[in-house]
């Protein structure tokens, strides 16, 4: 099986985030990158796919586009496991929208005829989870969003969708598909060293976006960027602790939705 | 009545049979004891070099050889009884050595020593007196094993050591006995050959028994790392610690085929005291049977059939094990490294140690929490950011960055800092130094860790340290070192000794035991300090385990991270013996041990008081200034 895994790197999420002087993006100098945190369960799940397939032609392909620091995490992919990556070269992925990413990484993929296309559902810094269902439409291929666990069947995959409210689906797709994964099926695998030192044998290639497709001007375009404004609304639960207990169960329940 | 000193009597000549008789056991027992111990020192020498193993400097190695082989200090210092009557065993052996050539050279013709000259009759007098201490202590010894069995010598009786024991008696009463017959008797012919013959099984015995340590542990104790707890560093793109067999290095070889199986580490473990698969002695014999079965060129997994996985990771790097071991065992690069092979190579898998590893790859701390918290609670407590004209960067620490204790033991120091006038910063940005990393073995995030942090310091200009966390400041001051020079660092129970004098003792004077912790007493050898200021508060109190002996809290080790414990909790057990003492107040130095004991005492309303010594010293300022509100 032939896994091809698209991977964005964001900013991590720990740095403190600045809007640059024209308003229209973050300042990025002195930000840390990391893997987006749903493309890191893309890439362990098809992990986990290659492992349990036993088979030794299997391959996990990781794609990403960007400027130069995106081969660190490229190399962090391939030291948790990945066989061999291709990194686009676009230093103005901000000013492209999801169709233009979506383009530049369709055309590196269709040469590689992968059985599956993983890829996070969403971004944690733009978050709009459009490019992997473009991708999808641009390939060609038929696609199945919010996945949490795939397993490979005679016909195809059957996946585990997560719905709302504590919901999930069970689907059967053919290959090639292409699936965007949600975080949180998988516990992720930490990095080790072993896998460092062996990433540095395995093939990152460079592709100049400029000369793998041309791609339409967005249609989608960043007017302005702010901070959400801080507002506190903290409630204070009265009565006995086992009333307030009570009060405060029926408010994780039905405001806060965390039970 | 004229008193004359007994001399030693000697069969004065020997016949050819008896020449050829004592020429072929000699060799028999030469031979014997080479057949097991050339294969041992094959095992040994085969091993993998030391990778930063430097003889150099020769000076502490000549000093620690005197000192625990020579002097035998450390077996009688941490075991008085059974520890002096090792010596007395080990000092006639040594006066032993000549008179044993002199009784071999004698069949020949060619005895050196005459108890009819001056200097032999002296020398195998003062011989004498050794062999009656030696017959003495091994007599001890074999009442102690036998009789009074601690459970430390493990369960089943070792009649190996019984016969050893019997033999070096019999070497001992063989002697001895020749001082009260003549020359001519037979019973001195008799008592010659008696000796001969237990020197002759004795040799053999040697490499076949936990005995060898007697021809090993003084080039252990020599050729050991030296310091405490030190990790040797990772050479070239294959190495990640003790992996399989060919990982063994000849120093690991050599420590495990040194044990005496005494049990000292055993004895001390915090994990085995508290009904946990680790045993530091059965690892230690693990790969000493892994040695024995597979050899040092095996690729079969340490950890497996030799030695559980789940036993090294319950070590809390405490210590006591290596600081305890009398033969020059080094413990804890054994343990960290058969983690180092199973974390570095991703074969060890568990679900809160995989997390912690992922909150260190990609956030900043160990606890996981944003570093948005950190800077609040500067802002909090206004606490200056270092920019390079103050004389002390204050390192926070995870602890002392988020953890609600921890804050409060930083807010403490931070006034008792400013009540003395000295000007310190605290870093804009800090990372995890890496100890949970390091001690778990993760040496890729140990290491970036490490170097980040070490950039940052560079950056900001940072000279000088001071830490809460002893863990911080063995973790900054020894383990960084292999990626650079670290500032210079202390620990805050160093700086407040020193500034003692511009404190006030507390009026209310109470009752007070403190906690060594670990990384403090037996990692950095501070013992003095923190009780120099935790008696500001009263009289201090010792718990039964105290100073070197100290009994962990369990946090130690990355342990504090990785979830429930099986068996006793350990903290529990330390806070109980603590609480024991009858001390109102339970003063502590670490903010690891402070929030393990925080947990054990929490549902204990009779508890005593929790306190680091940086509250205690806290206590006694005048008013609070301002800005000191809430952590």
């Amino acid at each position: 099986m032939k896994i091809v895994v698209a991977i964005k790197q964001v900013p991590d999420r720990d740095e403190p985030v600045r809007i640059d002087s024209a308003g229209k993006w973050i300042d990025e100098s002195d930000l840390q990158f990391a893997m987006n945190e749903p493309d890191a369960h893309a890439l362990e799940e098809a992990l986990l796919l290659k492992e349990k397939s036993g088979d030794d032609g299997s391959e996990v392909i990781v794609l990403s586009a960007g400027p130069e620091r995106v081969a660190t995490t490229l190399r962090e992919a391939l030291a948790k496991g990945a066989d061999r990556a291709l990194h686009i070269l676009a230093d103005d992925l901000a000013s492209r929208d999801a169709l233009g990413v979506a383009q530049l990484l369709a055309a590196a993929i269709r040469p590689e005829n992968p059985d599956l296309v993983l890829t996070g559902l969403q971004s944690e810094d733009l978050g709009m989870g459009q490019t992997g269902v473009i991708l999808a439409e641009l390939l060609g291929l038929p696609h199945s969003t919010l996945i949490l666990h795939v397993d490979k069947i005679a016909s195809g995959i059957e996946v585990k969708r997560e719905l709302e409210e504590g919901w999930y689906q069970t689907i059967q797709l053919p290959t090639p598909a292409v699936l965007t994964i949600q975080s949180g099926g998988n516990k992720l695998r930490y990095a080790t060293l072993m896998g460092i030192k062996r990433a540095k044998n395995k093939e990152l290639r460079a592709i100049a976006a400029a000369g793998l497709v041309s791609t339409a001007p967005p249609t989608v375009v960043l007017e302005k960027l702010s901070l959400p404004q801080r507002k506190k609304s903290t409630q204070m639960l009265e009565g006995t602790p086992k009333q307030a207990a009570a009060a405060l169960v029926e408010k994780l329940r039905t405001e806060a939705r965390a039970l | 009545m004229n008193f004359a000193f007994p001399s030693l009597a000697e069969p004065q000549h020997f016949s050819l049979a008896e020449k050829l008789l004592f020429s072929t056991l000699a060799l028999a027992s030469v031979l014997l004891f080479w057949r097991r111990f050339g294969v041992v020192l094959g095992k040994i020498l085969h091993s993998k070099k030391d990778p930063g193993f430097h003889l150099a400097p020769i000076l502490p190695r000549i000093r620690d050889f005197v000192w625990e082989v020579a002097l035998q200090a450390k077996v009688i210092r941490q075991r008085p009884a059974a520890g002096l009557a090792h010596a007395f065993v080990f000092w006639a052996f040594c006066a032993f050595v000549l008179v044993t050539l002199n009784h071999c050279a004698a069949v020949f013709g060619l005895g050196f020593l005459s108890p009819d000259g001056y200097l032999g009759r002296a020398y195998f007098l003062f011989a004498a007196l050794f062999a009656l201490a030696c017959a003495v202590g091994i007599l001890g010894l074999f009442v102690r094993r036998f009789f009074l069995r601690p459970k430390w010598l493990g369960e089943k009786l070792s009649w190996e050591s019984g016969f050893i024991a019997l033999l070096i008696f019999a070497l001992m009463a063989t002697y001895l006995a020749a001082f009260f017959t003549a020359d001519a008797s037979p019973s001195t012919r008799a008592l010659w050959w008696l000796h001969t013959l237990a020197l002759f099984v004795f040799l053999p015995i040697l490499p076949y028994t936990k005995h060898l340590h007697l021809v090993l542990s003084p080039f252990t104790v020599f050729f050991s790392r030296g310091g405490f707890s030190r990790i040797p560093p990772l050479v070239g793109d294959e190495d990640f610690g003790l992996v399989a067999g060919d990982s063994l290095t000849q120093i690991v070889s050599l420590q495990a085929y040194s044990c005496v199986e005494c049990g000292r580490c055993t004895e001390h473990c915090p994990a085995n005291n508290t009904s946990k698969l680790l045993n530091p002695k059965q690892v230690v014999l693990g790969l000493r049977d892994y040695l024995n079965d597979l050899g040092p060129a095996s690729t079969e997994p340490l950890l497996g059939k030799y030695n559980a996985q789940q036993a090294v990771f319950e070590c809390t790097t405490c210590g006591a094990c290596e600081f305890q071991c009398p033969v020059g065992i080094e413990h804890l690069p054994i343990l960290i490294g058969l983690r180092r092979g199973a974390v570095n190579t991703g074969t060890w898998e568990d679900d809160h140690g995989g997390q912690l590893f992922l909150n260190l790859e990609r956030g900043s701390n160990a606890l996981g929490i944003s570093p948005s918290e950190r800077d609040k609670f500067i802002q909090r407590q206004q606490l200056p950011i270092f920019d390079g004209t103050q004389e002390y960067c204050l390192w926070l620490g995870c602890m002392g960055s988020y953890d609600p204790k921890g804050r409060e033991i930083v807010a403490d120091l931070a006034r008792v800092m400013r009540h003395l006038g000295i000007t310190f910063g605290v870093l804009r940005k800090e990372k995890c130094t890496g100890d949970p990393a390091r001690r778990l073995g993760n040496d890729l995030v140990f290491q970036q860790l490490a170097e980040a942090n070490l950039e940052a310091m560079a950056k900001n200009k940072v000279k000088k340290i001071v830490a809460i966390c002893p863990h911080c400041v063995r973790t900054i001051q020894e383990d960084w070192k292999e990626f650079g020079a670290p500032p210079i660092i202390e620990h805050h129970s160093e700086f407040l000794a020193r500034h003692l004098h511009q404190l006030q003792p507390a009026q209310n004077q109470e009752k007070i035991v403190f906690h060594d912790p670990c990384y403090l007493g037996r990692y950095r050898n501070i013992y003095d300090e923190p009780r120099a200021v935790a008696s500001l508060a009263g009289t201090i109190v010792e718990a039964p385990r105290s100073h070197e002996r100290s009994f962990c809290c369990g946090a130690g080790g990355g342990l504090a991270f990785l979830g429930e414990e099986s068996g006793e909790r350990i903290g529990q057990v330390r806070a109980a013996e603590l609480a024991a003492t009858g001390a109102e107040i339970v003063g502590t130095a670490c903010p690891f041990c402070n929030s393990m004991f925080r947990d054990a005492f929490a549902a204990d309303s009779a508890a005593p008081q929790l306190l680091d010594i940086a509250q205690i010293a806290a206590r006694a300022l005048p008013v609070r200034e301002p800005g000191n509100g809430g952590v």
